[in-house]
């Protein structure tokens, strides 16, 4: 057996495991170490979408957790017990108090509408480059933020929507993390993600080959977007509430290092960032009580930045965790694709 | 053999020695927005607690009271609840005084069938919403809206009023809802001069003051639907912009945030509240010492007195139901009748978890917070 | 709708236009530099507000005095951080610098958010500055008046700075481009650090301002201003000061008077509307009113 296809045995069955654990963990587990699980899947999904535009394309998003809200939000509207609709959304149209969807459906609701509000925000915010992109991704966060608070009849304001039917599961969880696992993968090892790693290095030269920037751009946008949806609605059936201030920018930085640090285009990456860095400040808070999250954060910052001075390319830079070795040549996996944006700066300790 | 059998039989002999304790959950956003009121609240709980196991305790067990704090963040909070049931294993929570929060936290207690009594949220319709495991210590935002109305219209002689209320939360959208449900009911519509809203945490208030001022004849008073930490805020602007009137408000004035930030301008706000801590009533008096003596310093406000109300209701359920088992606590805080406690008497009226108690209207003068009225709805 | 209610509101305004102008001239002169997106920006003015009114502003000294001790915290902090994380990523990729950026500012949110709670905490004001003006049925504040004499006078000193000493020359020749400034014999470094003193100066400005306009500091209040800031420099022209000032004055009446104008029940969107605004200019017209060349846009 090649190596290659050695990895692919062994990715397989990490997937299998991870279903058994979750399988597991909901038969027996304590409450809290349940949570725990689902929470770390929830990350998992976040960062590995996410690097789906970041990494794949060097499009730096910081609008993601917008994304999450849509999701979050639309899934639990159609989820929300009948029962409680006509006291939290008294001025709601008959036809809604009336229609509830089940769970599965309104995920991919959620997703969706996220992936639409993506696609239509996508044209002016994908014209846009490096730090003008990221800043502009970063006010659709505000925006959605806002609206959110000012859409009243829908999503009862700052308040927040209580009460959603927390159906959440480590096996949901852990199963939507499996695809979107796949779903990259397959991107990236695919002619798809070879044009978005031509895109990712040089634009110009990208467009200027045939390249169709815009809807390559805009697909990987949108699908990341989908995820972060789905991501939502998890969340949302998973903490039974949820409220603007949820989807902050604390969540996006915290997703952010997550994916920094994991390593900017490498799935497994995404994997290993998300699960250490939510697992080992939540170890660090139980430990120490309440009162330190904000510490966990302050370090977070710390290491982050030690990571870009020392090892700026993160744990696993653009490799996968792989027994082949990576390969030369172009494309989102060897060694040409290590480079990140910025033409003008070239990084000398890319591999 | 012998040895592996005692090594089996050890835990055993452990488990029950633990567990001779009461386990109380205090849920309250000790840090945070809602830290003006709910750190007091958390040492009301506790010094009760402690009280009740230096005169001997409960069922002849000590109580111990867990402390998980949510942080004035609704995730965090739900996640502490599911901490304090699920790992702590207590067999009642206590604690929050925002009715937002109690909706987000209320769920999961009632999914894990253990008692909630909500310390300080004040919306009427909670217990309804969030199941027949929660129970409230206050008094609803509706006896408080009505009674602070009242007291405007007969004792201030208020004839036109102005509203701004915060968008942010259910209980400020409840009390300007009942507020001006009551102005109406006693003075008709015309009362109303204006409405206007804010969003809580917002700085600036230099265009609600703009419209206020615009208008063509000055309201009688003012009426602010607020929570604690935009008080001092919105009293401080409304003054210094010359709006002398009297400024009205339920319990989400009760903070010393007020005197605090507006100092001297803080003269003319009245609010409703659940006890006065100045009143001469012997159970208040003791309370206001006992807090004094193990803090440093007197109750902050009445949310204080309400953590402490809080856990004495739990103690009485427990000895009347003779057990500590989480169904039986409920069974017993339903039955609740004359319990008289700091912030007045609870009783359940058969089927509602709604306490009827009087109504405490303060002024504040001279940056002190005097006892102006006692209401009975 | 009145004259003296649009007079107020122009007058509002003015004001708030004037602290995002200082604000987004800052993050003009540090991304002309080198090409940074400072988010922690927003942080310095924040802290710098913070500390003034934990340690200054509790001592009733002279006002203009406060002001320079809240602009000197700033410079210093801003240089701080220049010489702690961004110097060392020189030669890093535009997303690093990015990230840095965002770490920072986090790193400093914390810190404040630990160290004061999120509580509001009151900024103590002479009566001077607190006292509410009437002019013709236009209420003006004191502070008002201070922040737009404040905005006119760096303006004035800036433009000077840049254009008459050597040192502020240097500046605009690195800024416009490293590498010939380089072979034109200018060490980049003390430019850079001088821009970075001199923008941070401006965020510590606008902190002590805002404590003396709206009477209260909170470690959440530099995250909003920052992104507006970033909005008033897009709007003006990015790399140009006068084009971020500009900018700031523009955005700040814009927001005034959508809130002003519109019924009350539209307030709540205005944040929404400074952003929709954002990538309007965004797609009709990237460089801003006082554009820099199209080749430097990104």
């Amino acid at each position: 057996m090649t190596r290659e296809r050695l990895d692919t045995v062994l990715y397989w069955l990490l997937a299998a495991g991870a279903i058994a654990v979750a399988l597991w963990a909901q038969a027996g587990w304590n409450n809290y170490a349940v949570r725990l699980l689902t929470y770390s899947g929830l990350y998992v999904i976040l960062v590995v979408s996410l690097n789906i535009v970041n990494g794949f394309v060097g499009i730096f998003s910081l609008g993601h957790i917008g994304f999450m809200a849509v999701g979050a939000y639309v899934s639990a509207l159609a989820t929300y017990p009948l029962a409680r609709r006509p006291a939290t959304f008294p001025t709601l149209p008959e036809w809604f108090q009336s229609l509830a969807l089940p769970y599965p459906v309104a995920l991919l609701l959620g997703g969706a509408a996220a992936a639409l509000v993506a696609a239509v925000i996508g044209f002016p915010l994908l014209r846009l480059r490096g730090h003008y992109l990221a800043l502009g991704s970063l006010a659709l966060l505000v925006i959605v933020e806002q609206l959110a608070v000012n859409l009243h009849p829908v999503t009862r304001g700052s308040r927040g929507l209580a009460g959603i039917p927390m159906l959440t599961t480590p096996l949901w969880v852990w199963a939507v993390a499996v695809v979107v696992v796949y779903v990259a993968a397959r991107i990236k090892s695919s002619g798809f993600g070879l044009l978005l790693g031509a895109i990712r290095l040089d634009d110009v030269a990208a467009a200027a080959s045939g390249v169709r920037l815009t809807r390559y751009k805009m697909s990987a946008f949108v699908v990341s977007a989908f995820f972060a949806g789905v991501a939502g609605g998890l969340w949302a059936h998973l903490v039974g509430v949820i409220a603007p201030s949820v989807f902050s920018y604390d969540l996006t930085f915290r997703v952010i290092v997550m994916l920094i640090i994991g390593g900017l285009g490498s799935i497994t990456g995404s994997v290993v960032g998300a699960l250490g860095l939510f697992l080992l400040p939540e170890a660090f808070t139980y430990l120490e009580g309440a009162g330190t999250h904000g510490l966990s954060q302050l370090l977070l910052a710390v290491v982050l930045v030690l990571v870009m001075i020392f090892r700026p390319n993160g744990l696993l830079g653009r490799r996968e965790l792989s027994l082949a070795r990576a390969r030369d040549g172009a494309g989102p996996g060897g060694r040409l694709g290590a480079r990140t944006t910025g033409a003008d700066r070239p990084n000398p300790d890319d591999a | 053999m012998l040895r592996r059998a005692l090594i089996f039989l050890l835990p055993m002999l452990i488990v029950p020695l633990a567990a001779a304790q009461i386990r109380i959950g205090s849920l309250y956003n000790v840090t945070g927005d809602m830290s003006s009121i709910d750190a007091p609240g958390n040492n009301g709980l506790r010094l009760a607690a402690k009280l009740i196991n230096e005169s001997g305790g409960l069922l002849g067990q000590q109580v111990e009271v867990v402390t998980v704090d949510g942080q004035t963040d609704q995730t965090q909070l739900t996640n502490a609840a599911s901490r304090l049931v699920n790992v702590e294993n207590v067999v009642a929570v206590a604690g929050i005084n925002d009715s937002t929060f109690a909706l987000a936290a209320g769920p999961v207690m009632q999914a894990a069938g253990v008692p909630f009594v909500i310390a300080g949220a004040t919306l009427p319709t909670l217990p309804e919403q969030i199941g027949d495991y929660a129970f409230m210590v206050p008094f609803g935002d509706d006896a408080q809206s009505f009674a602070i109305v009242d007291f405007a219209i007969d004792q201030l002689g208020v004839e036109t009023y102005y509203m701004l209320y915060d968008q942010a939360y259910d209980f400020t959208l409840a009390v300007r809802e009942f507020a001006n449900q009551r102005f109406a009911e006693r003075l008709g519509a015309g009362a109303l001069l204006l409405e206007d809203s804010y969003q809580s945490g917002d700085a600036d208030f230099s265009s609600q003051i703009a419209r206020l001022r615009a208008l063509p004849t000055p309201p009688d008073a003012i009426f602010m639907s607020s929570v604690p930490s935009d008080a001092g805020n919105l009293v401080q602007q409304f003054r210094e912009a010359g709006f002398d009137q009297p400024i009205l408000s339920a319990d989400g004035f009760d903070t010393p945030l007020i005197v605090e930030v507006a100092g001297d301008l803080s003269d003319g706000v009245y609010f409703s509240t659940h006890t006065s801590l100045s009143s001469d009533d012997p159970q208040v008096r003791e309370f206001v010492a006992a807090y004094e003596a193990e803090y440093g310093h007197p109750p902050e406000n009445a949310f204080a007195a309400l953590g402490y109300d809080a856990m004495m209701l739990i103690a009485d359920a427990i000895r009347r139901a003779g057990s500590a088992d989480p169904a039986a606590i409920r069974d017993a805080l339903a039955d609740t009748q004359g319990l008289d406690l700091v912030t007045g008497t609870i009783t359940y009226a058969p089927g509602s978890r709604v306490p009827t108690k009087s109504v405490t209207i303060i002024g504040v003068q001279g940056g002190e917070y005097l006892f102006q009225a006692e209401v009975t709805p | 709708m009145n004259g003296t209610y649009l007079l107020q509101q122009l007058v509002n305004g003015l004001a708030i236009g004037s602290l995002y102008a200082l604000l987004a001239v800052g993050l003009s002169m540090v991304y002309g530099i080198l090409r940074l997106i400072n988010f922690a920006h927003g942080e310095l003015m924040m802290v710098a507000a913070m500390a003034s009114a934990t340690f200054l502003a509790g001592l009733r000294v002279w006002p203009p005095l406060l002001l320079v001790g809240g602009m000197l915290l700033g410079g210093v902090l801003g240089v701080v951080v220049e010489r702690v994380a961004y110097s060392r990523l020189r030669q890093a990729s535009e997303v690093n610098l990015l990230v840095t950026s965002l770490a920072v500012s986090t790193f400093l949110a914390t810190g404040a958010l630990m160290l004061w709670s999120g509580q509001p905490r009151r900024f103590e004001r002479v009566e001077v500055l607190s006292r509410l003006y009437e002019v013709g049925g236009v209420f003006v504040r004191g502070a008002d008046i201070a922040i737009l004499a404040m905005a006119v006078v760096s303006m004035a000193l800036l433009t000077w700075l840049t254009s008459r000493t050597r040192l502020g020359v240097a500046m605009r020749a690195v800024a416009e481009d490293l590498r010939v400034a380089y072979l034109m014999g200018i060490d980049p470094s003390r430019p850079i650090l001088l821009a970075f003193f001199l923008g941070s100066m401006l965020a510590g400005a606008a902190g002590v301002l805002w404590g003396w306009k709206f009477g209260q500091v909170a470690p959440t209040m530099g995250f909003v201003p920052m992104l507006k800031a970033f909005v008033a420099a897009v709007i003006g022209g990015i790399g140009s000061i006068p084009g971020a000032f500009l900018g700031g004055i523009v955005l700040g009446l814009a927001e005034v008077f959508f809130v002003g104008l519109l019924p009350a029940t539209y307030s709540g969107y205005r944040d929404v509307f400074v952003f929709a605004l954002l990538f309007l200019m965004l797609l009709v017209r990237p460089t801003g009113i006082l554009g820099v060349s199209l080749a430097r846009k990104a």
